[in-house]
Parts: C-alpha cells; structure tokens; sequence
C-alpha cells in the first residue's frame, strides 16, 4: 500500500495481549468504531512477551511503524508483564534512533478492554504518525536495486 | 452433532439425581455454580435477567486491588482473565459441560425436600436464539425504539433489540418486548440467521434437583427516599452506582467522570456515606459503601486532575485484609479529605447547578460548602424477590429481610438441602461473595456425596469437555503440511464489506494450503460440519478459520477440529470481523487487503503449529489439613464426609484452637456446644486421622501428587510420619497480641477482652463490684503496620452489654478510633449505647494514657472530642482490645509450603478479591485467621469453601496441567537466573540435577503445573532456551509479521 495514489499509506504491525488489548479491539468492532485498515494485529499470550526481537524482526521485514497495546498499568492479567513491555519498547526507541529508523516509530499504549474508542484512537493517532514520518527508511533500502 | 448447550429451553433428563440448581446469576451464583460441576455435580444455574454477572458485571474497579472487573468474568466481561476466574466455564461455545444456563427464568414453586426437590420454573421469551445469534447487531440498528440503559443506570440509551453489554452472557441479543414495542417485524426482516421469533411465548417446566443454591444478591436502597438529599430534583446528585457506570472503562464515557447537567469535569466532588445504611430504616451497616465511596475517590483524583474528593462519614470501616492502608493511602498519597459528618440536606445553586452542602468545620463551626458533583453511598437492601421465594421455599428471612442461618451453619437456611451465598446473606464485598459461594457449594458436595464426580469433565484440552466424547486423534507428525483455510461470509457482517472472493482466491495462492472454502455461518451447523468433512475428505492437518473473533469462537473451532481427530493447537484464526469488517466499513478495498493480510499470518503461524499434550496424574484420595482449630476441624469433616481422607495435624496437645476460651458470642449461642460437637465428630469419623503435638516438617510436590513429613513429639523424641496427599489446606489461625502496653502485665486491673470473658464467665461476683470499667480499642504492635482486626469492636460490645447485664450501674467507657460493627452487628453497637455504653473517639494524635496514680487507683486520660477537653477516668478494671496477629508458626510453615506472606503476617491468597481461599500454588488452600482475623461463622464458612475447592480436584480423575506454557531447553540454558528474577509468579527454579549449556551443573526448571503462559521469561532469556509452546519465536517472527503482501 505504499503508495495508492492519494501519497504514502503506512503498514503498521500491532502487538497485542489476548486479554485487554484483544477484548478493546474487539470492543471498537462490536460497536462499530472506524480507524484506518493500515494496521495488522499480531497476539500474543501478555505483552510480557514482546521479546526486542519481535519488534526489529517486524521493522526489517517491512513495517513503517510498530506499536505494542498491552492492559492498563497494574491490571495485566500477568500481574506486570506490561511493565516488562514498557521497559523493552523504550528500550528498543533508543536502538532505533541509533540505527536511524527513529524511535518515533514505535510506540506502547495500555487500555482496558472496554475501550473501543481508545483502542481507535490510537491506531488513528499511530496511522497518522507513521503518515507524516514517511516509509521506513528500510523499506527503502531494501526497494533500490542492489 | 454438536448441540449447543446454552439456551433457555430445557430439554435434558426429567429425573436427575446428581443434579444442583443455583439461583442466582451474579458473581456468587457462578462461583457456586462452577465449583459444583467441577464436582461432577449437574447444575443448573437460574438468573432472572438476560444475563449474567448481576452487580458485579457494571462495577469498574474493585477495591482495595484497583483490578477493572473487565475481564474477571462477569456478564459485561466474558472472557478475559480465565486462569484464575470464573469466566472461561461460562464462555457461549465453552460453557461447562455440566452447566445449564437458564437466563430470563424465575422459580415459581418448589415441592419436594432435601435431596428430591422438584422445581418450576417460569421462562420469559428472550425472541432470540441464542444458539444462532451471531451478534451482527443489525436487528438493533433497524430497532425505531430507543430506551434508557440500566445497564448504563440510565446514563446511556439502548434499543429495544439489544445486547445488555458488549461482553454479555449468553453472547446474544435480546428483543425486549414491552409496551414501547410496536411489532414493527423490522429486526425479524434483517436478521441474517433468522434466529428472532417475536411470537416466542413464556413457558415453563418442572426440573428434579437434590439441592438448592439461593444466590440472590441485593438491590440499592432508593435514593429517592432521602427527599432531603435531592436525588432525582438535582441533576448533579447521583448514586453510587452510577458513579461506577461513569467511572467504568466500558461505560459510557470510556471512564470519563463527566457531571450530568453539562458534561464538564468536575472540580469537588463529595461521597455521602450511609444513605439507605445504618440509620432508622436500615438500621444495619451495608458494610462496602465505605470501601468504594474511598475507590471511586481515588479513581477521580486518578483521572481529573486537581480534583477535590472529600467523603462524609460516621466511621472508617476498613476491615479486611490492606483495606487498612488502601485509607492511608487514599488519605496520605491521593489526598482524599474525610470529614465526620452526616450531611442532613442539600441545596443546589440553580444557577449552576452547583451542591450546597452544610458541615461543621474541625473547629465545631457549621460552614457552608460548594461542590459541583455529590454522590450518594447507597447501602445494600434485600433482593425485591426475597420474600416470595422465601415463602414458596419456606425459608426463613431475618429482621432485615435477608436470609436467615444459624452463626454456626451459615450456609444452611431453614430448609434442609437449601442453601445459602453471597449478599443475599448479608451485606459484604466479592471476596467474602467467593468464599460464601464456594463454601455453599461445599455443603452441597457434602449433602451429595454419593453423587460426586458422577459426571466428569476434562480439561484435558484448551476448551472443557467430557473426557471421552472424541475419536482418537491423529498422528500428522510425518504428514507434510496440509491447510484447510474456511473463511467466514457471516452475510453481511463480513461480506457486507469484505470481499471474501478475493480473499479466498489469494489464499489458494499461500503455502501448503490445499483446501480453501467459504462459509455461510461458519458457526453454526450445518457449516459446521463441512469444516469437519473437508479435514477428512482432503486430509487437512491444519485449519485456518478466518471469521469473528478467536476470544468467543476459538474454543468451538478447536473442538470441531478435534471432533474430526486433529489436535486443537493446530488451528489458527483470523479475525476478519470485529478487528477487520466491522472497523473498515468505509473503506472495503483496504479491508480486503488486510483481511488477507491477517489470513497470509495465520496460514504462516499455523504452519509452524505443533500438537499440544497436557500433562496429566490422577489425584491421591487424601488431603492435609495443617492446624485444628474451627476451621481445620470444619474443613476436615466437610472432606471426610465427602469420602476423602483426611489427616489433621495439630501442634498443640488438644483440638479446638481459640475456640476452648470463647465461652459466649453476641448473638447469643454456645461455642462451647460447637467445640465439643466438633471435637467428637473428628475424633469419631473413620476418615480422618488426628495428630496432636504435631508439625509438619516438609512439603514438596504439586497440586494431587504432594510429599509431607509430620513430626509428632512423643515421651522419647519425635514421631515421623510420612504422606502423600492431593491437597494441603492452611488452617494455623491466629492469636491475640500480648505485648506490653497500657501496663498489660503489670498490674492486672488491665487486661485483655478475652481476659474479660474469662472473669465475666468464670468470677462474675467480681463484675458485680466494678463502678467503672474502660476499654480501648485498636491496641496494637507499635512498631508493626496497623490493620483492623475485624472482630474487637463486636467482641467489645458482646463483653460491654455483659457487663452492663451484670451491674446496669457499672459505667463503661469504650475509646474506639472507628466503631466496626459492619453488617447485622451494628445492632449490638445500638444495644450498648441504648444501655449507656459512653463510647469516646480517639485519634493518633490524642491517644488514651493508662496510669497507676500513687494511691494505686488506676487513671486512663482521654480526649473527649465533642467538648475539645481531656477526661480522665477512674476505672476498676480497663480491658484492652488486642490486635489479632497471626499464630507464631505461620511465618516458618509459609517457608515449608513454599508460599508467600501478607504484610500483616498472614497467609497470603492468589488473588485479593477473586481466589481468597487459594495460594497461587495450585493444590493449597487456607482458611480462618491464618487468612485474616474473622468471626467463627465466617471461618466455618472459610473452612467449607476450601474444602469444596478440595473435593473439586478431589473428584477430578486425572488432573490435567500444562499445554501453552514455557518450556526451557537445558541444553541452551546458562542458568543466568533471568528467568527466575523476571518471572511474575516466581515458578522458573534453578535445577541442580539439570545439565545446562557446556555441560554446567544446574538449569532452569519451570514447572509446567503452575506456569501461567505468559511468556514474559522467554522474552529475557538472554540464550534464548525457553520457548512459549504454542507461542514460538518462528511463528512471532516470521516475514508476514512485519510485510505485507499486496
């Protein structure tokens, strides 16, 4: 979807807890709360599991932006696996800005599973980042012929 | 072949001997109500509303956790949080096999007794299939009649065809059809699976069951009767509940707390305690109000920044375990501001809307303040249905109208093989709720014993099942990859959007996909069955289903795919519905595009899926109940009398704990009765072995399979045994404090309470003589973290009217901090001040001095607050109420079992709220003081939750663990301890007899009964040497993670 004539459109990897994340995602279905196709939704068991790897595995395999939607801070349903996450994610914004993907790219939200609307606003608010960012700078290494 | 099992229709045997109902759909009812069929008991579970999760279900946040009750399963919030709740046994396409639900039912007559009781029932029409509805949510957009929610408490509007909650049990609309329903047939017209039938009728049936539940819940006092407070005339005086509704993520400001008349954020908010509770009315205390009027303070000064939370109280009544420092902290860290003051009128500011409410100031000045949003805590009232199905069941209801049970069978009402739970009891919190539940549910266990485990069912895989309903599964370990991929229209849910075509056609193109094939309604029959002919017709050894979403659905599909002999690890889902079509509407091409984006995933993720095993033993016949005061003794007659054995160990010399120096309680009966009628029965019961003057000196194993070792003292050393045993029930108790305080043990006019029952019972002439007699209150560890010990304050007034009984003319003084006399016992804190009990309140900042003047006679100086000046009283006797701390041993036997301690010193429960009766380490259970101090009739019920828990893995033949857990490879393990450090749950253990990378000494262990599968450790490890089963590194990191393909 890079480009669909309209200017860049960005691909965005979601990683998700199957417990609130999941259930807010589905909540914004059940009541019917549009945001933008752009972004593809990959579960996991607890965003305790976002392992560094997951994140620069999806970034080098084409993602323009990466976010990771774990519950609310003390109520992950692994009591702080979502601390671990925010610890990992900011971990991995700093080798971002080093290696120049920038760590704008990336991002970690905490909501409750009731939150459809939230759960909307911020693939909004992440859509439009990734936006105006512009595509990875990896994609476009990997675009040039060789 | 598949029948589904949630309905409102009854079909099913007439005659069902091993069979429960449960009425009552609220938390306590389903906690009951899963503890039986996990007994292999029959259950029928009967809710009045179209759903369940009753209160608890609109609640937001529970105190003094700060847990959203979202995903902790309730009607608004089904699935979710499913290891240690409730919630996965009521799942739509998972409920329990031994569950029947019976939404929108009432119970009009009952005949029969204990044991054969024949039960009818009444059926509302729901107009909806429940079976069949795939909540498209179509039949309430058409829907012209809009109505006010009370799910929402009016704060939101609904349709007449609706769903009372987007999570809500049965997973289904509901046409509600009342006057305001003008048969427009527009919903019958839309529906897609024709499942609405608007001339559905009420009926009823018969239903034979040995024994009754009553798990009526409560309703809120009328906040219209208090006309002086506004409710209903001031748009900005709103109820408690309400509050929740604001202050909840699914409510209808997403948490938002919004003021009514003009949706601003308020500045001053004001929680007004005891409306409806503790006054001439009510005059008993409802016992949570002053526990969530401080969580939805802290909530608001959380969310609106700058807020001012002031709450208006008579006392502080924090009684439980933290509770104590959820006040401090609501105090000192959010700055919550508590006033003493029963506001006695409310004027509003019609200008603005604005509360005028009028308090005396510390100084004792009466002022005038503004606040733009007052909350009234409404307490609890007896459900409205109480009384008519008291009468049908011939029950008996107390003064109050809640149900009426002896102090020392608490479950047990009037009706013998009719039992009790949950506020419908008495007023109280969710833990106590679960702990009512499941004791209730151990009586019935007990009633039915010879029917225990008559109907088994398995947890063998991911979904609950019978145990032996499926043919043998296949072997496809040498098989190549062959993928069925069934993509759902779900007309026009998907389809509506989705061209489902194209995405079938582009999934054709994907690796090792041999089979693609679009469905109707995937759910329901008869596509069904082509999912389970397709795997065998083309020899499918993996399944996509991409349709609605895996958290409601992936149970069905994995048992369909078991159904046709695969394994149910290998399929995938993709949900193309509630996270595609639903949330794309306006731009089909693009949902196309990600909805094969997200089947290209699944496809890939499946592929890599492997058959997953549980790991399973089958339980020994033997429990272990350490300590034998109320609740071992309790817990041991409630398991031997359901055909298990039981060992009993005792580190005195004599049975009975703190019971044998209790000779009186304040509603009258004789502990001592209990005592000897306990004591007999487990010395006399051929189950249970006694051991006396006994420890326990190890412990290893998990849950059905434990190791223990018992040392008895004798004349020449100790007595070894040596056990095996399926549970280990926690019953140490504790004890009063005895420390040097307010000259205790230095002159003995001071004494303790239970002292003063001694003299009152033994040396009454000695009471006869008092002119003055003082007590106090709270006397506690100095230097230890303060905690309400729950039972002084009763205790307190039982002694004072004893005293009052036996020389009306003695004065007696108490000095309190907060007089917590909750629930029905408000009344004796009546009795006592109608006897003329002076009661003074106390602060840390004026605490009572004791003195022995020079003459000898004893002095205690109190603060007198109303008069702002020191007292000071002459007593003959002053009798202190100690705290409650747990017994010595707790601390060294938590080491033994391997299980962490409170902050107060007591054991430790998994979860504050949802699991008070279970350590986190599967197979441990505790009950009594060694949990928290408590009254005896809440320890027996202490004691009969545990031992229902027991039975419950008891009766289970086998016991199944594992499945999607971690697994570590010894042979990439360093043994660097990251995984040890990071695991929340503390299970991985460096294993000396493993051999790690290079042939080191000693690697990981995480045993797979107690890992909770989240994964986090297998993210730290630095080697990489443990993978989540089911989650693998190859399926999170493959190129379709981050690429897209069109």
């Amino acid at each position: 979807m890079a480009d669909n004539g309209n200017g860049f459109e960005p691909e965005i990897t979601v990683f998700m807890c199957i417990y609130c994340a999941d259930m807010a995602a589905d909540t914004a279905g059940a009541l019917h709360i549009q945001y933008p196709a752009n972004v593809k939704l990959v579960k996991m068991p607890c965003t305790g599991k976002t392992d560094v790897q997951y994140i620069l595995n999806a970034f080098e395999h084409g993602a323009d932006g990466v976010y990771v939607v774990g519950c609310p801070i003390g109520n992950c349903h692994h009591v702080r696996g979502n601390e671990r996450a925010r610890v990992r994610v900011s971990r991995v914004k700093k080798l971002l800005d080093e290696i120049g993907i920038g760590s704008e790219r990336l991002e970690m939200y905490f909501v409750s599973g009731g939150m459809g609307e939230t759960f909307a606003r911020v693939a909004n608010e992440m859509t439009e980042r990734i936006r105006a960012l512009g595509p990875s700078p990896l994609r476009e290494l990997q675009s040039e012929p060789s | 072949m598949f029948e589904p099992r949630i309905t409102n229709v009854i079909s099913g045997p007439k005659t069902d001997a091993g069979s429960v109902m449960v009425i009552g759909g609220g938390v306590a009812g389903m906690r009951a109500a899963v503890d039986l069929a996990e007994a292999g008991l029959k259950v029928y579970l009967v809710e009045t509303a179209p759903s369940l999760g009753g209160r608890v279900a609109q609640l937001g946040y529970m105190f003094p956790t700060h847990d959203c009750v979202l995903c902790r399963g309730t009607s608004d919030h089904g699935y979710g949080c499913t290891r240690p709740a409730i919630s996965p046994a009521f799942q739509d396409k998972n409920l329990h096999p031994n569950i029947r639900l019976l939404t929108l039912t009432n119970v009009i007559a009952v005949d029969g007794q204990a044991g054969d009781f024949r039960v009818t029932l009444r059926h509302e029409p729901r107009h909806v299939d429940p079976a069949r509805c795939i909540n498209c949510d179509l039949c309430s957009i058409v829907c012209p009649v809009e109505l006010p929610s009370s799910f929402q408490m009016e704060l939101a509007t609904r349709k007449a065809a609706y769903k009372v909650a987007v999570r809500a049990i049965p997973d289904a609309y509901i046409i509600d059809r009342g006057p305001y329903c003008d048969d427009c047939g527009r919903c019958v017209a839309v529906c897609p699976t024709q499942c609405i039938d608007l001339d559905e009728r009420p009926h009823e049936s018969t239903i034979h069951v040995g024994a009754i539940v009553m798990a009526l819940g409560y309703d809120l006092s009328d906040a219209g009767e208090y006309e002086e407070l506004g409710y209903g005339r001031y748009t900005n005086v709103i109820h408690s509940m309400q509050y929740e509704r604001l202050a909840s993520r699914s409510g209808p400001t997403e948490g938002l707390v919004l003021r009514p008349s003009d949706g601003k954020q308020p500045q001053r908010i004001a929680w007004l305690q005891c409306v409806g509770s503790r006054d001439q009315k009510y005059p008993y205390c409802s016992s949570i109000c002053c526990m969530y009027a401080t969580k939805e303070a802290m909530i608001a000064k959380e969310r609106l920044p700058g807020v001012h939370a002031q709450v208006f109280m008579m006392d502080e009544r924090a009684f439980n375990k933290e509770f104590n420092a959820y006040y401090e902290a609501a105090r000192k860290k959010y700055g919550v501001e508590y006033t003493r003051a029963r506001i006695s009128y409310i004027k509003e500011d019609p200008a603005t809307g604005d509360l005028l409410l009028h308090y005396p100031d510390p100084a004792g000045k009466l002022i005038q303040d503004r606040f733009d949003l007052v909350v009234l805590s409404l307490g609890t009232v007896p459900p409205r249905s109480a009384k008519t199905l008291a009468e049908e069941l011939g029950i008996e209801l107390n003064e109050y109208g809640f149900c009426q049970t002896d102090k020392f069978t608490p479950l047990e009402t009037s009706a013998s093989g009719v039992y009790v739970c949950g506020t419908f009891l008495s007023p109280k919190e969710i833990a106590e709720t679960f702990l009512d539940a499941a004791g209730a549910a151990g009586d019935v266990m007990r009633l039915m014993s010879s029917q225990l485990g008559q109907n088994p069912s398995s947890r063998e895989y991911p979904f609950l099942s019978i145990g032996d309903e499926f043919p043998p599964e296949r072997d496809v370990s040498a098989e190549p990859i062959r993928t069925g991929v069934f993509i759902c229209r779900c007309e026009p849910s998907i389809d509506g959007v989705i061209d489902t075509q194209d995405v079938a056609g582009f999934a054709e193109t994907l690796s090792n996909v041999v089979h693609t094939e679009r469905l109707a309604f995937g759910c329901i029959e008869p596509d069904l069955d082509r999912i389970r002919q397709a795997i065998e017709a083309h020899g499918l050894n993996r399944v996509v289903v991409a349709g609605c979403s895996p958290r409601t659905h992936e149970s069905l599909f994995q048992r369909v795919i078991r159904q046709a002999g695969l394994n149910p690890y290998l399929l995938a889902m993709a949900n193309i519905r509630e996270q595609c079509a639903w949330v794309h509407e306006s731009q089909p091409a693009l949902a196309t595009r990600k909805a094969k984006e997200l089947v290209r995933m699944a496809v890939d993720r499946v592929g890599l899926a492997q058959p997953v095993h549980k790991l399973h033993l089958k339980p020994t016949n033997q429990a272990l109940i350490i300590g034998g005061g109320v609740a071992g003794m309790q817990a041991a007659l409630s398991i031997a009398d359901a055909g298990y054995n039981v060992t009993l160990v005792e580190r005195q010399a004599q049975l009975g704990g703190n019971l044998r120096h209790i000779y009186y309680v304040a509603e009258g009966q004789n502990p001592q009765r209990l005592l000897r009628d306990l004591i007999n029965r487990v010395r006399g019961h051929e189950r249970i072995q006694v051991l006396t003057r006994s420890e326990v000196k190890t412990h290893t194993g998990r849950t059905g399979d434990f190791r223990a070792v018992i040392a008895t003292r004798a004349g020449d050393g100790d007595v070894k045994t040596e056990m095996r045993h399926a549970v280990t029930i926690v019953t140490t108790g504790g004890e009063e404090w005895r420390g040097e305080i307010y000259l205790l043990g230095q002159d003995e006019r001071v004494v303790t309470q239970l002292d003063l029952e001694e003299i009152i019972v033994h040396r009454p002439e000695q009471v006869a003589e008092f002119k003055q007699v003082v007590m106090i209150q709270c006397v506690h560890p100095p230097t230890e973290t303060e905690y309400c010990s729950r039972i002084c304050c009763t205790n307190t007034m039982k002694n004072a009217l004893r005293v009052k009984m036996l020389n009306p003319d003695c004065q007696v003084y108490v000095l309190y901090k907060n007089m917590i006399t909750y629930g029905f016992r408000e009344q004796y804190y009546t009795e006592a001040r109608r006897r003329g009990v002076i009661f003074l309140r106390y602060d840390e900042d004026h605490m009572p001095q004791v003195a022995r003047r020079p003459d000898g006679q004893l002095e205690v100086r109190a603060w007198e607050q109303v008069f702002g000046r020191e007292m000071c009283l002459s007593p003959d006797l002053v009798a202190l109420s100690m705290a409650i701390v747990p017994s010595p041993g707790a601390a060294e036997l938590a080491r033994i079992l391997n299980v962490p301690l409170s902050i107060e010193g007591f054991f430790q429960e998994a979860h504050l709220k949802m699991r008070p009766m279970d350590f986190m380490e599967e197979g441990i259970f505790m009950a009594g003081m060694a949990h928290y101090p408590k009254f005896i009739e809440e320890t027996i019920i202490n004691a009969q939750a545990t031992a229902g828990r027991a039975i419950t893995l008891l009766a289970k033949k086998p016991l199944y663990f594992g499945g999607p857990v971690a697994v570590v490879d010894p042979e990439k393990c360093v043994g660097c301890l990251t995984c040890v450090r990071t695991c929340p749950f503390e299970i991985p253990k460096i294993q000396a007899d493993l051999t790690g990378v290079g042939g080191i000494i000693g690697a990981a262990y995480i045993e797979p009964a107690l890992c909770q599968g989240c994964g986090t450790c297998t993210a730290e490890c630095p080697a990489k040497a443990i993978q989540l089963v089911a989650y693998l590194d190859a399926q999170l990191m493959s190129e379709t993670v981050g690429a897209w393909a069109v």
